[in-house]
Order: C-alpha cells, then structure tokens, then sequence
C-alpha cells in the first residue's frame, strides 16, 4: 500500500501508507504509516502513530504521537503526549506533555505541566510550572518549575535545577526491587536510580538518593542515599543519617 | 559590569525577601533578563551573582506591580521593546507626577500639544533630564546641553531610539578645565556614546545616564500608573 494520501473536503489529510503532504492549515492530520510534512503546518490535531516527519514549524491544539516522530523546527502546542519516540529540533512549547516514551530535544522545553514516565532528554533548559517524573531523564541546562517532583526511576540528571518545592523520592520500585537495585549497585559503583545535579536551589527541598555539589534552600531534607558536598540553608535543615553532606551552612 | 557592583543571589533573597521560588518563577516569565545572571566560581562552588542596581530595581518593580497585574502581563509590559514607535496618551503625563511645565518646556513640550500623544524623542528627554535634576550635579546649562544632544541625535541618527534597544548607550555631561597663563576656564560638554568609551583623565564625568534603561524604567513607571 503506498500513496494512499487523501485530502478531505475538511481541509484534513490521512498518510495511512507512504507519503509527503505539504504543509499548510488542516483540521486533522494522521500519518498512520510512514509519512513526511514539507513545510510549516497548523491543525487542530496531529497524530502521528507511523512514522513521521515534520519539516516545517508545527502548530496544534493536540499533537500526539505512538510511533516515531520527527520534527524539525519546533512545535508549539496546547497538548503534546508522546508514547512512541519522538525528537523535536527546535523549542517546544506546550502547554501540557505527557511523555509515556520518549521525547528528546536538542533546544529548550517549555510548557505548563510536564508529566514523563518514559524518558525525556533536553539539551536545553526545561521551565514549566510542574515537572513530575517517574522515569529518566537528562537535562543539560536548567530545570526550573514551581513544584518539581521527581519519583526516582533511573537515572536522572540536570545541571541545575531551581524552584519552589522539589522532591525527590526513591522510586517504588526501589522497595520492590532491592536484590536488582543491589546488583546493579555491585557493577556499576551506584544506585540504577539516582539524580545528579550541580546546583539545587527551592524553598523547600526533600531529596532522596541524590548527587549533587551544592543544595541551597530554606527548608532542607537530605534523605538517604544522598551524597551532597555543601548544603546551604536559612531555616531548617535534616540529614539522614545514610546521607553523606560534605559541609553545611547556615546562611 | 564590574565586580564591585554585583550581588549574590542569595543576598538579593533576603535583602528583597523573596523566595526561590518567585526568583526561579520570575526568570521562566522573562521578567528577569538572563543575561543578568552572572556566574562565578566561588570557595564554595559555582554561585550567580547579578548586577546590583538592575536587579534590585527590577524586583522592587515587579513588587510593585505584581499587585495589579498577571505576571504574564508584567512580561509583555518589560518585554515590549522601547522603541520610535511608542506613543503615549498626553494625559498619562501628568499622571507621573513629576513632569512640571519648565521640564515640558524645556524638551520641547508645549500647553498647546496637551492633545497630542507624547513621543519617543520626548519621552527619552523627559526622562534623561528628569534624572540629571534629581542628582543635582548638573548646572541648568548643562541641561540645556543635554537636550539640544538628544535633539541632535534624533536629528542625525534615524533609527536613535531603536538602536538604544540593542546597545546600551549612555549620555554623558562632562567638564574639563584648561589653565593657562593664570587663567582658567571650564568647559562642559554633553555626548551620547558606548558604556565602555573612554576619556581623557583629565576630564571630569559629572554624570551619566543609561539611554535604554531609563526609557525603560519610564515605560514601567507609565505601565504602572495605567494599572
């Protein structure tokens, strides 16, 4: 099946074989098999559940993807959910991105509400106003957000990371999985699941097996299996006693 | 930006008393430029250090005004480039309170454009001239000066305004005395040149203004007053 390309008279258009449409304004876009947009395009919805390439800039209310999608210069959206593969190049802005699998980027995230179960990979800096995670994720620049919530599945890592409350909590599995956990401890040096950052900065902060050189806040807990070398606080500070804290400093 | 003019982030949180997150929130708005986030290392570790004077003004700005507006408006408002086109309404003037007739006069404002919406030229010449007064180092001759500068550049230079958007210039009132023969004169003079332009040491800089920054903090001051 090839070139099954149609246009409807709603100005939508379905790949459901192998095809290229170019862009332009659709109310729905589907590629459901291998499928390329040429140029900058606006819908209500893209779904991409093939494979799909978006050349040009894309703009919709909905963007969802369960296959393996490309695109090119960016995507702004009120609604992005990936749970196939998905790249952007170029900024994303959405309002909401619910990431079941993976979403990478090489430029900057930016949205309202992140949720990521699979993994999320960014080259620049992630804002949004609530980040919560129960998968992996690398950030290169800054994670900031309002209320970030790291449930620790794998590793995690950000340069920095600022905001008003952030919690890291060991993840579920951690409990179930223990005799893994363990052997991955004996082969690799370190926990399967852990957050690495050089700077944490909040108000209120809970951390849990985490790395980092400097953790900065007003109300600090350091859980265990943390490894921090300086720890600077205003109000309140607890150590675990199965957490390493190089120095500590009231500011 | 020199060292000596910098403030820790930490320091800009309890001399401000705000929190990280409002400081983290405001950075994602826009509020706070990036580029004023400077970073050093330190005996402790990497730590951000901000221009002193910007960001406290900034802050006590956004304190300000964060009463009566989104902070997504807030964003518009400081983001909204200063440039030729900006016009304001004749009345939001009067508004400011601190434009009196010899101010408007002086810039070239007259009773008779009272209908008129205000420019950018005069805007900038209000704004400039406003500030040289308050510091009082400037003699009315030298403000005079000053004006008939900012006139000059508008004149020669088309796009003056627009420019100041992406270059800080900066107007200075300058003096230099010449002795000869038991004789001594001052001279003043008024330029608009480049944050780093250099001087003769043996003139004196009286005072100096940052064109884009105070055409800036006037755009706030007009946003606030609309509120």
């Amino acid at each position: 099946m090839s070139g099954d390309n149609k246009l409807d008279k709603r100005g939508s258009a379905s790949i459901s074989g192998a095809g290229t449409i170019s862009g332009g304004e659709y109310e729905r876009v589907s590629i459901s098999g291998s499928g390329k947009i040429t140029g900058d395009i606006t819908a209500d919805e893209i779904k991409i559940s093939g494979s799909g390439k978006i050349q040009g800039f894309a703009r919709a209310v909905r963007v969802s993807t369960s296959g393996a999608a490309v695109f090119e210069a960016g995507i702004v959206a009120d609604e992005l959910r990936v749970s196939g593969s998905t790249r952007s190049h170029g900024t994303t802005e959405v309002k909401e991105l619910k990431c079941s699998g993976v979403f990478k980027t090489d430029s900057a995230l930016v949205s309202e509400y992140i949720k990521v179960s699979g993994s999320l990979s960014v080259d620049g800096d992630v804002s949004s106003e609530i980040f919560k995670t129960t998968g992996a994720f690398r950030i290169k620049g800054l994670l900031s957000a309002d209320h970030i919530e790291i449930n620790l599945a794998g590793r995690c890592e950000a340069r920095e990371i600022g905001g008003e409350r952030i919690e890291v909590r060991r993840g579920a599995w951690h409990q179930r999985g223990l005799i893994l956990d363990g052997l991955i401890r004996i082969f690799t040096g370190s926990s399967a699941s852990l957050l690495q950052s050089q700077l944490i900065e909040g108000d209120t902060i809970h951390l849990e097996d985490t790395e980092a050189d400097v953790v900065r806040g007003k109300k600090v807990v350091i859980g265990p299996g943390c490894t921090i070398k300086t720890v600077e606080y205003s109000e309140k500070l607890s150590v675990d006693e199965d957490a390493e804290v190089g120095q500590r400093k009231e500011m | 930006m020199q060292d000596e003019n910098l403030i820790s982030k930490k320091d800009v949180l309890t001399q401000m008393g705000i929190s990280y997150g409002q400081l983290y929130r405001w950075k994602r708005k826009g509020l706070i430029p990036e580029k004023w986030f400077v970073r050093k290392s330190t005996f402790t570790g990497q730590e951000t250090f901000f221009p002193k004077d910007r960001i406290i003004e900034r802050i006590e700005q956004i304190i300000r005004m964060k009463e009566d507006h989104a902070l997504d408006d807030l964003a518009r408002v400081i983001h909204q480039t200063i440039g030729e086109s900006i016009q304001v309404a004749p009345d939001s003037l009067s508004r400011l309170g601190w434009v009196d007739d010899e101010l408007a006069e002086l810039c070239g404002r007259h009773d008779t454009d009272s209908q008129t919406d205000v420019t950018a030229n005069t805007l900038l010449c209000l704004a400039v001239i406003h500030r040289l007064r308050q510091q009082q180092l400037v003699t009315p001759e030298e403000l005079l000066l000053v004006q008939r500068t900012l006139d000059k550049a508008r004149e020669t230079d088309d796009g003056f305004i627009d420019r100041l958007a992406r270059e800080p210039v900066f107007l200075y009132v300058l003096r230099k005395r010449l002795t000869a023969a038991g004789i001594s004169a001052q001279i003043s003079l008024a330029m608009a040149a480049n944050e780093s332009t250099l001087f003769d040491p043996e003139i004196e800089v009286v005072d100096s203004v940052d064109l884009a920054g105070i055409l800036n903090r006037l755009k706030l001051e007009l946003a606030e007053e609309e509120a």
